[in-house]
């Protein structure tokens, strides 16, 4: 047991390193998902057709190829056609903010579609214009709906960087397997790896049940 | 008397479905009109019509001597027509007092101090004072109607429409947004109302119309059209709702 916590203590600081990245590649990914994610939405639900197709599309392409070979495809594939060498954090970004997006998209277009109709009608009905309908009516509720698929959306994405590691992105994952190949102790430091993905999601979880919580008021008419 | 609403020769159809066909009618200032019929007949769509919350085929919609279909600004125009919806839809993210204000103040029509002695006046309008500061979802039907009602008339519109607004409320309700509407017909409200409530429409309208299968089938006075309909229609429609009430 003691030399169970004094590996730890021994592994932290690289650990520690893995997981800033992790976190810096999971938050990076995330605000920019949520940025293209409402673009896309917006072109869902604008109307147009030739947006329509390309949202639709963008959604199943990126839904129907796993974060793994998208990453290949991009660090290796796309490296060596354009014979550049990726960052590999960039092109990890890269994945995973075109990944989150697709799903982000999907979840603000269903909320916003997920606010009953007669909410815009009594809005319009009023008076109220088409944006100030969607700002003052529908998009806050809309946002009350969105938020735990929103929040699973950041849980996964999270869990999403360690697969990363296959194109050598120092995140917690890739900095376990290079502490395992020079101490040859796998049990520990995965579980130790495994304990630090826990904790941050934990808390992760337990802020979006705060958020929740505090946005409520009016679930239905 | 001054025409408010005419209509003529509406027709409006969703795809290969007609829904209105050849409707034509008008509404007198301070006049209370209210559609009865068979559900599916058309009688939501043609009160959506009149603040174009549907757009027709063809026809003419006119409404303080405007063509509908010409307004350019919808919204300015809306402002004038209140809408009561069968299932109310109030905001559910805002109490009741931001719902009755929400539209007015974001269109300039009243400043927060008018807004805020507006709310108190139409509250005791509906008999709801004490509810100001709650939520939709702790109201009943019957409250959540009323609240409506005040909502719509925060705009100050000259016009009201409602669609079936105690169709959806416990029976024990229906008569506390009964009297709301009573008391606003006496005020001197036009009002258009999509109404099963056969006794409100004997009792207050000055005019019935029947709707079937997208037609009027008669207009009439509620004296004439609930004792002697002219049309067998009517008559069949009639007995058929009236009965449980008699017997
Ligand atoms: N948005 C719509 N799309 C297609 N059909 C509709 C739509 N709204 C209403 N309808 C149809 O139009 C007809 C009239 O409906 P409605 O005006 O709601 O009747 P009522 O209010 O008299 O019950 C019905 O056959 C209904 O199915
Ligand atoms: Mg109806």
């Amino acid at each position: 047991m003691n030399d169970y916590f004094s590996l730890l203590i021994e592994c932290l600081p690289s650990l520690l390193a893995g997981l800033k990245i992790t976190m810096i590649m999971a938050g990076a990914s995330l605000i920019l998902a949520f940025i293209v994610g409402l673009i896309l939405a917006i072109f869902a639900l604008s109307k147009i057709k030739i947006l329509e197709i390309f949202y639709t599309a963008y959604v199943y392409i990126v839904r129907g190829i796993p974060v793994m070979i998208f990453g290949l495809f991009l660090f290796f594939g796309v490296g060596a056609l354009l014979n550049i060498k990726f960052d590999p954090l960039l092109a990890s970004i890269i994945t995973l903010t075109i990944n989150a997006s697709a799903y982000l998209a999907e979840i603000f277009r269903g909320g916003i579609k997920a606010v009953d109709i007669g909410q815009i009608e009594a809005a319009r009905s009023l008076g109220l214009g088409y944006f100030r309908t969607m700002a003052l009516v529908v998009i806050p509720q809309a946002v009350k709906i969105m938020i735990p698929p929103i929040i699973n959306q950041f849980i996964t994405t999270l869990k999403d960087t360690s697969i990363l590691s296959v194109i050598s992105v120092r995140e917690l994952t890739m900095n376990s397997q290079i502490i395992i190949a020079r101490n040859y102790r796998p049990f520990e430091v995965y579980s130790y790896a495994a304990v630090m993905y826990l904790i941050v999601i934990v808390l992760l979880s337990i802020l979006a049940k705060y958020v929740e919580r505090s946005l409520q008021h009016g679930k239905n008419n | 008397m001054e025409k408010i609403i005419e209509v003529k020769n509406l027709f409006k159809s969703y795809g290969d479905l007609s829904v209105l066909k050849d409707i034509s009618f008008s509404v007198e200032k301070g006049e209370v009109l209210c559609i009865i019929g068979p559900s599916g007949s058309g009688k939501s769509t043609l009160l959506r019509c009149l603040n174009r919350l549907e757009e027709i085929q063809s026809g003419d919609i006119e409404i303080f001597g405007t063509n509908l279909t010409k307004v350019k600004n919808i919204n300015k125009f809306r402002e004038k027509i209140g809408m009561v919806f069968q299932l109310f839809n109030l905001f559910p993210n805002y109490n009741v007092e931001k719902n009755i204000i929400l539209a007015p103040v974001q269109l300039g029509i009243l400043n927060k101090h008018q807004a805020a002695e507006k709310v108190g006046e139409l509250l005791q309008k509906v008999g709801l004072e004490e509810k100001r500061n709650v939520y939709p979802d702790t109201l009943s039907g019957g409250q959540k109607q009323r609240i409506a009602i005040a909502r719509a008339l925060a705009m100050n519109p000259s016009i009201m429409l409602f669609d079936e607004p105690t169709s959806a409320l416990d029976p024990e309700m229906v008569g506390e947004v009964l009297k709301v509407m009573r008391s606003l017909a006496e005020s001197g409200m036009t009002m258009v109302v999509v109404t099963h409530e056969m006794n409100f429409a004997r009792e207050v309208a000055n005019r019935v119309i029947f709707m079937a299968d997208g037609y009027i089938v008669e207009e009439n006075k509620p004296d004439k059209i609930f004792t002697n309909p002219d049309n067998e229609r009517t008559q069949a429609f009639l007995s058929s709702v009236l009965k449980p009430l008699d017997s």
